[in-house]
Protein backbone atom coordinates (compact mmCIF):
# COMPACT_ATOMS: atom_id res chain seq x y z
CA UNK A 1 0.00 0.00 0.00
CA UNK A 2 2.68 2.51 1.08
CA UNK A 3 6.33 2.16 0.12
CA UNK A 4 9.00 4.61 1.18
CA UNK A 5 12.64 4.58 0.12
CA UNK A 6 15.39 6.97 1.16
CA UNK A 7 12.96 9.64 2.22
CA UNK A 8 14.40 12.92 3.50
CA UNK A 9 12.19 15.77 4.71
CA UNK A 10 13.36 19.14 5.94
CA UNK A 11 11.03 21.25 8.06
CA UNK A 12 12.72 24.35 9.40
CA UNK A 13 15.78 23.07 11.26
CA UNK A 14 14.28 19.60 11.69
CA UNK A 15 15.21 16.67 9.46
CA UNK A 16 13.26 13.45 9.05
CA UNK A 17 14.98 10.43 7.48
CA UNK A 18 13.38 7.14 6.54
CA UNK A 19 15.57 4.61 4.75
CA UNK A 20 12.96 2.08 3.85
CA UNK A 21 9.44 1.31 4.97
CA UNK A 22 6.64 -0.74 3.52
CA UNK A 23 3.10 -0.77 4.95
CA UNK A 24 0.34 -3.11 3.88
CA UNK A 25 -3.39 -3.13 4.47
CA UNK A 26 -4.61 -5.19 7.36
CA UNK A 27 -2.13 -3.58 9.73
CA UNK A 28 -2.87 -1.47 12.75
CA UNK A 29 0.29 0.56 13.11
CA UNK A 30 1.12 2.57 16.22
CA UNK A 31 3.42 5.53 15.55
CA UNK A 32 5.41 6.15 18.71
CA UNK A 33 8.18 8.41 19.95
CA UNK A 34 8.79 11.34 22.27
CA UNK A 35 7.70 14.91 21.46
CA UNK A 36 9.62 16.35 18.55
CA UNK A 37 10.81 12.94 17.35
CA UNK A 38 9.16 13.35 13.93
CA UNK A 39 5.77 11.61 14.21
CA UNK A 40 3.63 14.50 13.02
CA UNK A 41 6.16 15.45 10.35
CA UNK A 42 5.90 11.86 9.13
CA UNK A 43 2.10 12.12 8.83
CA UNK A 44 2.36 15.52 7.11
CA UNK A 45 4.83 14.06 4.64
CA UNK A 46 2.53 11.10 3.88
CA UNK A 47 -0.41 13.47 3.35
CA UNK A 48 1.61 15.48 0.85
CA UNK A 49 2.01 18.68 2.88
CA UNK A 50 5.81 18.65 2.85
CA UNK A 51 8.35 18.48 0.07
CA UNK A 52 10.47 15.35 0.27
CA UNK A 53 13.39 13.66 -1.44
CA UNK A 54 13.31 9.98 -2.24
CA UNK A 55 10.59 7.65 -3.41
CA UNK A 56 7.06 7.52 -1.97
CA UNK A 57 4.72 5.07 -3.66
CA UNK A 58 1.03 4.83 -2.80
CA UNK A 59 -0.87 1.82 -4.15
CA UNK A 60 1.98 1.27 -6.60
CA UNK A 61 1.99 4.83 -7.99
CA UNK A 62 4.58 7.54 -7.41
CA UNK A 63 2.87 9.95 -4.98
CA UNK A 64 3.64 13.04 -7.04
CA UNK A 65 1.93 11.57 -10.08
CA UNK A 66 -1.37 11.16 -8.20
CA UNK A 67 -3.69 14.17 -8.60
CA UNK A 68 -4.50 16.34 -5.58
CA UNK A 69 -8.11 15.19 -5.40
CA UNK A 70 -7.16 11.52 -5.74
CA UNK A 71 -4.51 11.86 -3.00
CA UNK A 72 -7.22 13.02 -0.63
CA UNK A 73 -9.51 10.21 -1.71
CA UNK A 74 -6.81 7.67 -0.81
CA UNK A 75 -5.68 9.27 2.44
CA UNK A 76 -7.76 10.33 5.41
CA UNK A 77 -5.84 12.53 7.84
CA UNK A 78 -7.08 13.44 11.31
CA UNK A 79 -4.75 16.24 12.42
CA UNK A 80 -3.83 16.68 16.06
CA UNK A 81 -5.87 19.86 16.25
CA UNK A 82 -8.82 21.01 14.17
CA UNK A 83 -10.29 24.49 14.27
CA UNK A 84 -13.68 25.50 13.00
CA UNK A 85 -15.29 28.87 13.29
CA UNK A 86 -18.68 28.30 11.67
CA UNK A 87 -21.56 26.78 13.66
CA UNK A 88 -22.28 23.88 11.29
CA UNK A 89 -24.32 21.01 12.68
CA UNK A 90 -22.58 17.73 13.45
CA UNK A 91 -24.24 15.80 10.62
CA UNK A 92 -22.93 18.24 8.04
CA UNK A 93 -19.42 18.25 9.51
CA UNK A 94 -19.29 14.48 9.16
CA UNK A 95 -20.71 14.70 5.66
CA UNK A 96 -17.87 17.03 4.57
CA UNK A 97 -15.45 14.15 5.16
CA UNK A 98 -16.71 12.76 1.84
CA UNK A 99 -15.95 15.92 -0.15
CA UNK A 100 -13.06 14.34 -2.10
CA UNK A 101 -15.44 11.62 -3.30
CA UNK A 102 -17.87 14.15 -4.84
CA UNK A 103 -17.74 16.13 -8.06
CA UNK A 104 -16.88 19.19 -5.94
CA UNK A 105 -20.24 20.92 -5.93
CA UNK A 106 -22.85 18.43 -4.84
CA UNK A 107 -23.08 15.59 -2.32
CA UNK A 108 -24.75 12.45 -3.63
CA UNK A 109 -27.50 10.45 -1.99
CA UNK A 110 -24.94 7.78 -1.10
CA UNK A 111 -22.87 10.39 0.75
CA UNK A 112 -25.83 11.11 3.00
CA UNK A 113 -26.49 7.40 3.54
CA UNK A 114 -22.84 6.71 4.37
CA UNK A 115 -22.93 9.62 6.82
CA UNK A 116 -25.96 8.12 8.57
CA UNK A 117 -24.16 4.76 8.82
CA UNK A 118 -20.94 6.12 10.27
CA UNK A 119 -22.89 8.19 12.82
CA UNK A 120 -24.61 5.03 13.98
CA UNK A 121 -21.32 3.12 14.02
CA UNK A 122 -19.65 5.72 16.24
CA UNK A 123 -22.62 5.94 18.58
CA UNK A 124 -23.11 9.69 18.13
CA UNK A 125 -26.70 9.80 16.85
CA UNK A 126 -27.66 11.97 19.80
CA UNK A 127 -25.21 14.64 18.63
CA UNK A 128 -26.05 14.82 14.95
CA UNK A 129 -28.34 17.88 15.03
CA UNK A 130 -26.26 19.81 17.54
CA UNK A 131 -23.96 22.64 16.61
CA UNK A 132 -20.37 21.41 16.56
CA UNK A 133 -19.16 24.44 18.48
CA UNK A 134 -21.30 23.54 21.51
CA UNK A 135 -19.82 20.05 21.97
CA UNK A 136 -17.33 19.01 24.64
CA UNK A 137 -13.74 18.26 23.64
CA UNK A 138 -14.22 14.50 23.62
CA UNK A 139 -17.48 14.72 21.66
CA UNK A 140 -15.79 16.96 19.08
CA UNK A 141 -13.01 14.44 18.72
CA UNK A 142 -15.48 11.61 18.09
CA UNK A 143 -17.26 13.73 15.49
CA UNK A 144 -13.96 14.48 13.73
CA UNK A 145 -13.05 10.81 13.81
CA UNK A 146 -16.43 9.96 12.25
CA UNK A 147 -15.80 12.64 9.64
CA UNK A 148 -12.52 11.12 8.56
CA UNK A 149 -13.75 7.50 8.69
CA UNK A 150 -16.66 8.61 6.50
CA UNK A 151 -14.21 9.07 3.62
CA UNK A 152 -13.66 5.30 3.47
CA UNK A 153 -10.08 5.93 2.37
CA UNK A 154 -7.69 2.97 2.12
CA UNK A 155 -5.10 4.86 4.20
CA UNK A 156 -5.98 6.37 7.58
CA UNK A 157 -3.56 8.69 9.35
CA UNK A 158 -4.74 9.56 12.84
CA UNK A 159 -2.76 11.96 15.01
CA UNK A 160 -3.68 11.24 18.65
CA UNK A 161 -7.30 10.37 17.82
CA UNK A 162 -8.22 9.28 21.34
CA UNK A 163 -7.39 12.64 22.94
CA UNK A 164 -10.13 13.70 25.31
CA UNK A 165 -12.34 10.69 24.59
CA UNK A 166 -13.72 8.85 27.64
CA UNK A 167 -12.44 5.35 28.39
CA UNK A 168 -15.45 3.46 27.15
CA UNK A 169 -15.44 5.23 23.79
CA UNK A 170 -11.65 4.92 23.51
CA UNK A 171 -12.11 1.21 23.83
CA UNK A 172 -14.93 1.13 21.29
CA UNK A 173 -13.02 3.32 18.86
CA UNK A 174 -10.01 1.02 18.93
CA UNK A 175 -12.32 -1.97 18.44
CA UNK A 176 -13.93 -0.21 15.47
CA UNK A 177 -10.53 0.50 13.89
CA UNK A 178 -9.57 -3.15 14.36
CA UNK A 179 -12.72 -4.23 12.53
CA UNK A 180 -11.95 -1.82 9.69
CA UNK A 181 -8.30 -2.75 9.30
CA UNK A 182 -8.79 -5.56 6.80
CA UNK A 183 -9.17 -3.15 3.90
CA UNK A 184 -6.99 -0.38 5.24
CA UNK A 185 -3.56 0.68 6.37
CA UNK A 186 -4.17 2.46 9.67
CA UNK A 187 -1.45 4.58 11.26
CA UNK A 188 -2.12 6.05 14.68
CA UNK A 189 0.15 8.47 16.49
CA UNK A 190 -0.17 7.85 20.21
CA UNK A 191 1.57 8.10 23.56
CA UNK A 192 -0.17 5.31 25.45
CA UNK A 193 2.42 2.51 25.21
CA UNK A 194 0.22 0.06 27.02
CA UNK A 195 -2.69 0.55 24.63
CA UNK A 196 -0.31 0.41 21.67
CA UNK A 197 1.26 -2.90 22.72
CA UNK A 198 -2.07 -4.44 23.62
CA UNK A 199 -4.09 -3.53 20.53
CA UNK A 200 -1.73 -2.74 17.66
CA UNK A 201 0.08 -5.09 15.28
CA UNK A 202 3.11 -3.10 14.39
CA UNK A 203 5.12 -0.23 15.78
CA UNK A 204 6.94 2.63 14.12
CA UNK A 205 9.16 4.32 16.64
CA UNK A 206 10.79 7.65 15.89
CA UNK A 207 13.77 9.12 17.67
CA UNK A 208 15.28 12.49 16.76
CA UNK A 209 13.94 12.44 13.22
CA UNK A 210 14.91 8.83 12.51
CA UNK A 211 12.69 5.81 12.16
CA UNK A 212 14.45 3.36 14.46
CA UNK A 213 11.91 0.56 14.85
CA UNK A 214 9.44 -0.90 12.36
CA UNK A 215 8.57 -4.41 13.60
CA UNK A 216 5.85 -6.13 15.57
CA UNK A 217 5.99 -6.70 19.31
CA UNK A 218 8.51 -9.59 19.06
CA UNK A 219 11.42 -7.18 19.12
CA UNK A 220 10.09 -5.03 21.95
CA UNK A 221 12.01 -5.38 25.18
CA UNK A 222 11.99 -3.52 28.46
CA UNK A 223 15.53 -2.24 27.90
CA UNK A 224 14.63 -0.92 24.51
CA UNK A 225 11.60 0.97 25.78
CA UNK A 226 13.62 2.48 28.63
CA UNK A 227 16.27 3.54 26.17
CA UNK A 228 13.88 5.13 23.65
CA UNK A 229 11.35 6.79 25.93
CA UNK A 230 13.71 7.71 28.73
CA UNK A 231 11.39 6.43 31.46
CA UNK A 232 11.58 3.44 33.77
CA UNK A 233 9.03 0.80 32.74
CA UNK A 234 7.89 -2.68 33.61
CA UNK A 235 6.81 -4.95 30.80
CA UNK A 236 4.27 -7.58 31.84
CA UNK A 237 2.75 -10.36 29.82
CA UNK A 238 -0.71 -11.75 30.51
CA UNK A 239 -2.86 -13.95 28.28
CA UNK A 240 -0.48 -13.38 25.37
CA UNK A 241 -0.80 -9.61 25.64
CA UNK A 242 1.85 -7.12 26.70
CA UNK A 243 1.23 -4.54 29.39
CA UNK A 244 3.46 -1.61 30.14
CA UNK A 245 3.66 0.00 33.52
CA UNK A 246 5.45 3.33 33.62
CA UNK A 247 7.39 4.07 36.80
CA UNK A 248 8.94 7.45 36.10
CA UNK A 249 12.20 8.96 35.05
CA UNK A 250 15.27 6.74 34.58
CA UNK B 1 -33.79 24.10 11.25
CA UNK B 2 -35.82 26.20 8.86
CA UNK B 3 -36.54 24.87 5.43
CA UNK B 4 -34.54 26.81 2.88
CA UNK B 5 -37.25 27.02 0.15
CA UNK B 6 -39.63 28.55 2.69
CA UNK B 7 -37.08 31.17 3.74
CA UNK B 8 -36.24 31.97 0.13
CA UNK B 9 -39.88 32.26 -0.87
CA UNK B 10 -40.71 34.46 2.10
CA UNK B 11 -37.74 36.76 1.60
CA UNK B 12 -38.36 36.98 -2.15
CA UNK B 13 -41.95 38.05 -1.49
CA UNK B 14 -40.73 40.50 1.15
CA UNK B 15 -38.17 41.91 -1.27
CA UNK B 16 -40.80 42.47 -3.97
CA UNK B 17 -43.16 44.20 -1.53
CA UNK B 18 -40.37 46.43 -0.23
CA UNK B 19 -39.28 47.26 -3.79
CA UNK B 20 -42.84 48.22 -4.72
CA UNK B 21 -43.16 50.48 -1.67
CA UNK B 22 -39.78 52.04 -2.51
CA UNK B 23 -40.87 52.68 -6.10
CA UNK B 24 -44.07 54.37 -4.97
CA UNK B 25 -42.65 56.63 -2.30
CA UNK B 26 -40.20 59.52 -2.42
CA UNK B 27 -40.09 63.22 -3.17
CA UNK B 28 -42.91 62.53 -5.64
CA UNK B 29 -45.47 59.85 -4.90
CA UNK B 30 -46.07 57.52 -7.80
CA UNK B 31 -49.16 55.51 -8.55
CA UNK B 32 -47.65 52.27 -9.87
CA UNK B 33 -50.89 50.96 -11.31
CA UNK B 34 -51.97 54.11 -13.05
CA UNK B 35 -49.10 56.60 -13.43
CA UNK B 36 -49.42 60.00 -15.08
CA UNK B 37 -46.90 60.70 -17.91
CA UNK B 38 -44.69 62.71 -15.51
CA UNK B 39 -44.83 59.97 -12.87
CA UNK B 40 -43.92 57.43 -15.54
CA UNK B 41 -40.92 59.53 -16.57
CA UNK B 42 -39.72 59.86 -12.98
CA UNK B 43 -40.29 56.18 -12.34
CA UNK B 44 -38.27 55.00 -15.34
CA UNK B 45 -35.41 57.48 -15.36
CA UNK B 46 -34.91 58.13 -11.64
CA UNK B 47 -36.81 55.94 -9.22
CA UNK B 48 -36.47 52.51 -10.80
CA UNK B 49 -32.68 52.71 -11.46
CA UNK B 50 -32.19 53.94 -7.91
CA UNK B 51 -34.21 51.16 -6.31
CA UNK B 52 -32.54 48.59 -8.56
CA UNK B 53 -29.05 49.90 -7.81
CA UNK B 54 -29.78 49.92 -4.07
CA UNK B 55 -30.97 46.31 -4.26
CA UNK B 56 -27.97 45.19 -6.30
CA UNK B 57 -25.47 46.98 -4.06
CA UNK B 58 -27.15 45.52 -0.96
CA UNK B 59 -26.97 42.02 -2.42
CA UNK B 60 -23.35 42.52 -3.52
CA UNK B 61 -22.19 43.82 -0.13
CA UNK B 62 -23.98 41.00 1.70
CA UNK B 63 -22.40 38.49 -0.69
CA UNK B 64 -18.91 39.92 -0.26
CA UNK B 65 -19.36 40.00 3.54
CA UNK B 66 -20.35 36.33 3.58
CA UNK B 67 -17.35 35.50 1.40
CA UNK B 68 -14.92 37.36 3.67
CA UNK B 69 -16.37 35.55 6.69
CA UNK B 70 -15.88 32.08 5.21
CA UNK B 71 -12.43 32.65 3.81
CA UNK B 72 -11.05 34.61 6.77
CA UNK B 73 -12.69 32.13 9.19
CA UNK B 74 -13.85 35.18 11.02
CA UNK B 75 -17.42 36.20 11.88
CA UNK B 76 -16.61 39.91 12.03
CA UNK B 77 -15.17 40.26 8.54
CA UNK B 78 -16.90 42.26 5.83
CA UNK B 79 -15.87 44.79 3.23
CA UNK B 80 -16.12 47.60 5.77
CA UNK B 81 -14.35 46.05 8.77
CA UNK B 82 -11.52 44.80 6.54
CA UNK B 83 -10.98 48.33 5.23
CA UNK B 84 -11.60 47.20 1.63
CA UNK B 85 -14.52 49.64 1.15
CA UNK B 86 -12.44 52.61 2.28
CA UNK B 87 -9.44 51.72 0.17
CA UNK B 88 -11.75 51.18 -2.83
CA UNK B 89 -13.29 54.61 -2.24
CA UNK B 90 -9.81 56.11 -2.08
CA UNK B 91 -9.06 54.55 -5.47
CA UNK B 92 -12.29 55.94 -6.93
CA UNK B 93 -11.51 59.43 -5.64
CA UNK B 94 -7.97 59.23 -7.02
CA UNK B 95 -9.39 58.28 -10.42
CA UNK B 96 -11.64 61.34 -10.35
CA UNK B 97 -8.69 63.55 -9.32
CA UNK B 98 -6.60 62.13 -12.17
CA UNK B 99 -9.44 62.99 -14.54
CA UNK B 100 -10.11 59.40 -15.60
CA UNK B 101 -13.70 58.94 -14.47
CA UNK B 102 -14.14 55.98 -16.84
CA UNK B 103 -11.44 54.10 -14.93
CA UNK B 104 -13.17 54.37 -11.55
CA UNK B 105 -13.93 50.64 -11.34
CA UNK B 106 -10.33 49.74 -12.18
CA UNK B 107 -8.81 52.22 -9.72
CA UNK B 108 -11.18 51.27 -6.97
CA UNK B 109 -10.61 47.52 -7.45
CA UNK B 110 -6.81 47.87 -7.49
CA UNK B 111 -6.82 50.08 -4.44
CA UNK B 112 -9.28 47.76 -2.66
CA UNK B 113 -7.12 44.72 -3.36
CA UNK B 114 -4.04 46.50 -1.99
CA UNK B 115 -5.95 47.38 1.20
CA UNK B 116 -7.20 43.80 1.51
CA UNK B 117 -3.72 42.38 1.01
CA UNK B 118 -2.33 44.66 3.72
CA UNK B 119 -5.03 43.75 6.25
CA UNK B 120 -4.75 40.04 5.45
CA UNK B 121 -0.98 39.99 5.79
CA UNK B 122 -1.10 41.87 9.08
CA UNK B 123 -3.80 39.78 10.72
CA UNK B 124 -3.49 36.23 9.38
CA UNK B 125 -1.76 33.36 11.07
CA UNK B 126 -1.67 30.18 8.97
CA UNK B 127 -4.70 31.31 6.99
CA UNK B 128 -6.89 32.16 9.97
CA UNK B 129 -7.54 35.84 10.46
CA UNK B 130 -7.58 36.97 14.06
CA UNK B 131 -10.71 39.09 14.61
CA UNK B 132 -9.20 41.73 16.86
CA UNK B 133 -6.04 42.22 14.80
CA UNK B 134 -8.18 42.39 11.65
CA UNK B 135 -10.41 45.06 13.15
CA UNK B 136 -7.39 47.11 14.19
CA UNK B 137 -5.75 46.78 10.77
CA UNK B 138 -9.10 47.63 9.15
CA UNK B 139 -9.40 50.77 11.28
CA UNK B 140 -5.89 51.83 10.28
CA UNK B 141 -6.66 51.34 6.58
CA UNK B 142 -10.00 53.12 6.94
CA UNK B 143 -8.46 56.08 8.77
CA UNK B 144 -5.69 56.38 6.21
CA UNK B 145 -8.06 56.16 3.24
CA UNK B 146 -10.50 58.65 4.80
CA UNK B 147 -7.59 61.06 5.34
CA UNK B 148 -6.53 60.74 1.70
CA UNK B 149 -10.13 61.31 0.54
CA UNK B 150 -10.45 64.39 2.78
CA UNK B 151 -7.15 65.72 1.49
CA UNK B 152 -8.30 65.27 -2.10
CA UNK B 153 -11.49 67.12 -1.28
CA UNK B 154 -9.48 69.89 0.32
CA UNK B 155 -7.13 70.22 -2.65
CA UNK B 156 -9.86 70.28 -5.23
CA UNK B 157 -13.22 71.88 -4.65
CA UNK B 158 -15.17 70.77 -7.66
CA UNK B 159 -13.81 67.48 -8.98
CA UNK B 160 -14.68 65.38 -5.93
CA UNK B 161 -18.29 66.39 -5.81
CA UNK B 162 -19.13 65.45 -2.28
CA UNK B 163 -16.95 63.93 0.35
CA UNK B 164 -20.06 62.87 2.23
CA UNK B 165 -21.04 60.78 -0.78
CA UNK B 166 -17.84 58.75 -0.59
CA UNK B 167 -17.66 58.42 3.15
CA UNK B 168 -21.32 57.79 3.93
CA UNK B 169 -22.61 56.41 0.63
CA UNK B 170 -25.76 57.03 -1.34
CA UNK B 171 -27.63 56.18 -4.53
CA UNK B 172 -28.07 59.69 -5.97
CA UNK B 173 -25.79 58.79 -8.87
CA UNK B 174 -27.94 55.84 -9.98
CA UNK B 175 -28.31 55.51 -13.74
CA UNK B 176 -29.26 52.78 -16.11
CA UNK B 177 -25.60 52.25 -17.05
CA UNK B 178 -24.22 51.78 -13.55
CA UNK B 179 -27.20 49.65 -12.56
CA UNK B 180 -26.45 47.42 -15.51
CA UNK B 181 -22.73 47.18 -14.70
CA UNK B 182 -23.51 46.37 -11.06
CA UNK B 183 -25.96 43.66 -12.22
CA UNK B 184 -23.36 42.13 -14.54
CA UNK B 185 -20.73 42.18 -11.78
CA UNK B 186 -23.06 40.42 -9.36
CA UNK B 187 -24.13 37.84 -11.92
CA UNK B 188 -20.52 37.19 -12.91
CA UNK B 189 -19.54 36.72 -9.24
CA UNK B 190 -22.35 34.24 -8.65
CA UNK B 191 -21.43 32.28 -11.77
CA UNK B 192 -17.75 32.13 -10.81
CA UNK B 193 -18.46 30.93 -7.28
CA UNK B 194 -21.63 28.87 -7.17
CA UNK B 195 -19.73 25.65 -7.82
CA UNK B 196 -17.40 26.47 -4.92
CA UNK B 197 -20.10 26.62 -2.25
CA UNK B 198 -19.12 23.24 -0.76
CA UNK B 199 -15.47 24.30 -0.74
CA UNK B 200 -16.41 27.54 1.04
CA UNK B 201 -17.88 25.47 3.87
CA UNK B 202 -14.71 23.40 4.12
CA UNK B 203 -12.39 26.41 3.99
CA UNK B 204 -13.91 27.47 7.33
CA UNK B 205 -11.85 24.68 8.88
CA UNK B 206 -8.18 25.32 9.61
CA UNK B 207 -5.96 25.08 6.54
CA UNK B 208 -4.55 21.62 7.37
CA UNK B 209 -8.00 20.11 7.63
CA UNK B 210 -9.29 21.96 4.57
CA UNK B 211 -6.37 20.98 2.32
CA UNK B 212 -6.45 17.34 3.45
CA UNK B 213 -10.19 17.38 2.69
CA UNK B 214 -9.47 18.06 -0.96
CA UNK B 215 -9.82 21.86 -1.12
CA UNK B 216 -7.00 23.77 -2.81
CA UNK B 217 -7.08 26.46 -0.16
CA UNK B 218 -4.64 28.95 -1.65
CA UNK B 219 -6.28 28.91 -5.06
CA UNK B 220 -9.77 29.22 -3.62
CA UNK B 221 -8.73 32.00 -1.25
CA UNK B 222 -7.26 34.07 -4.10
CA UNK B 223 -10.36 33.57 -6.20
CA UNK B 224 -12.77 34.45 -3.39
CA UNK B 225 -10.74 37.47 -2.27
CA UNK B 226 -10.76 38.77 -5.83
CA UNK B 227 -14.52 38.36 -6.22
CA UNK B 228 -15.25 39.84 -2.78
CA UNK B 229 -13.02 42.83 -3.56
CA UNK B 230 -14.62 43.20 -7.01
CA UNK B 231 -18.14 43.27 -5.57
CA UNK B 232 -17.00 45.84 -3.01
CA UNK B 233 -15.13 47.99 -5.53
CA UNK B 234 -18.03 48.27 -7.98
CA UNK B 235 -20.49 48.91 -5.14
CA UNK B 236 -18.27 51.63 -3.70
CA UNK B 237 -17.60 53.11 -7.14
CA UNK B 238 -21.33 53.71 -7.67
CA UNK B 239 -22.62 54.18 -4.15
CA UNK B 240 -19.70 55.17 -1.91
CA UNK B 241 -18.86 53.46 1.37
CA UNK B 242 -21.88 51.84 2.96
CA UNK B 243 -20.89 50.18 6.19
CA UNK B 244 -21.92 47.05 8.05
CA UNK B 245 -24.38 45.55 5.53
CA UNK B 246 -22.01 42.69 4.76
CA UNK B 247 -21.63 42.07 8.48
CA UNK B 248 -25.27 42.16 9.55
CA UNK B 249 -26.92 40.23 6.75
CA UNK B 250 -24.97 36.94 6.92
CA UNK B 251 -25.39 37.03 10.71
CA UNK B 252 -29.15 37.28 10.32
CA UNK B 253 -29.03 34.27 8.01
CA UNK B 254 -26.98 32.33 10.56
CA UNK B 255 -29.49 33.22 13.27
CA UNK B 256 -32.04 31.40 11.10
CA UNK B 257 -29.64 28.42 11.20
CA UNK B 258 -28.64 28.88 7.56
CA UNK B 259 -24.94 28.21 7.75
CA UNK B 260 -23.84 26.24 4.69
CA UNK B 261 -22.78 28.55 1.86
CA UNK B 262 -25.43 27.03 -0.41
CA UNK B 263 -28.11 28.09 2.12
CA UNK B 264 -26.58 31.27 3.48
CA UNK B 265 -25.48 33.00 0.28
CA UNK B 266 -28.80 32.94 -1.67
CA UNK B 267 -30.68 34.14 1.41
CA UNK B 268 -28.05 36.82 2.10
CA UNK B 269 -28.43 38.15 -1.44
CA UNK B 270 -32.19 38.59 -0.92
CA UNK B 271 -31.89 39.97 2.62
CA UNK B 272 -29.11 42.35 1.52
CA UNK B 273 -31.20 43.71 -1.34
CA UNK B 274 -34.28 44.15 0.85
CA UNK B 275 -32.29 45.79 3.65
CA UNK B 276 -30.59 48.26 1.32
CA UNK B 277 -33.76 49.23 -0.54
CA UNK B 278 -35.47 49.89 2.80
CA UNK B 279 -32.51 51.87 4.13
CA UNK B 280 -32.47 53.99 0.98
CA UNK B 281 -36.21 54.53 1.26
CA UNK B 282 -35.77 55.77 4.82
CA UNK B 283 -32.86 57.98 3.72
CA UNK B 284 -34.97 59.51 0.95
CA UNK B 285 -38.13 60.09 2.95
CA UNK B 286 -37.09 60.64 6.59
CA UNK B 287 -36.66 64.40 6.33
CA UNK B 288 -39.88 66.26 5.66
CA UNK B 289 -38.23 69.21 3.88
CA UNK B 290 -37.27 67.14 0.83
CA UNK B 291 -33.58 66.81 1.69
CA UNK B 292 -32.00 63.34 1.69
CA UNK B 293 -29.96 61.62 4.34
CA UNK B 294 -26.93 59.54 3.31
CA UNK B 295 -27.92 55.90 3.27
CA UNK B 296 -24.70 55.06 5.11
CA UNK B 297 -26.04 56.98 8.11
CA UNK B 298 -28.95 54.55 8.29
CA UNK B 299 -26.90 51.37 7.76
CA UNK B 300 -24.13 52.48 10.11
CA UNK B 301 -26.69 53.36 12.76
CA UNK B 302 -28.39 49.96 12.54
CA UNK B 303 -25.10 48.18 11.89
CA UNK B 304 -23.30 49.92 14.72
CA UNK B 305 -25.93 48.79 17.21
CA UNK B 306 -25.83 45.27 15.80
CA UNK B 307 -22.04 45.21 15.98
CA UNK B 308 -22.24 46.28 19.60
CA UNK B 309 -24.70 43.46 20.25
CA UNK B 310 -22.32 40.98 18.61
CA UNK B 311 -19.40 42.19 20.68
CA UNK B 312 -21.33 41.83 23.93
CA UNK B 313 -23.19 38.63 23.10
CA UNK B 314 -20.29 36.86 21.45
CA UNK B 315 -17.48 38.19 23.58
CA UNK B 316 -16.46 34.77 24.75
CA UNK B 317 -16.22 33.40 21.24
CA UNK B 318 -14.16 36.35 20.10
CA UNK B 319 -11.69 35.84 22.90
CA UNK B 320 -11.57 32.17 22.11
CA UNK B 321 -10.85 32.64 18.44
CA UNK B 322 -8.28 35.35 18.88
Amino acid sequence: MIELNNIAVRRGGFNLMIESLSLEKGEMVAVLGNNGSGKSTFLSMLTGFLKFQGSYRLQGNEFGSIGFREQNRLIGLLPQKTELNMPFDVFYIIQTGRFPLTNGYRYRREDLQATERIIELLDIEHLKDRSYKELSGGEKQRVLLARILNRESPVLLLDEPLNGIDLRHQHETVGLLRRMKKEKAILVVMHDLSLALREFDRFLIFEKGRLIYTSGKEQISRERLVDIFDVEVDLLEKDGKLYVHTRGKT
Amino acid sequence: MLKKPLVILTSLTGLLVIAAIALMNGAVEIDLMNPTPIQKEILLSVRAPRVLLAGLVGASLAFSGALFQYVMKNPLADSFTTGVSSSSAMGAVLAIMAGVVGLIPFFSLTSGLIGLYAVYRISSVKGSVRPITMLLAGIVIHTFAAAVISLMKFLSDDSVSSIIFWLMGGFQAASLTNTLIMAITLLFSILVLYREFLSLDIISFDDTTAVSSGVDVNKLRRKVFFIAALLTAISVGYAGIIGFVGLIIPHLARMLRLIKASDLIPVSLLFGAAFMISSDLVARTALSDGRELSVGIITSFVGGLFFLYLLIKRKRELDYFD
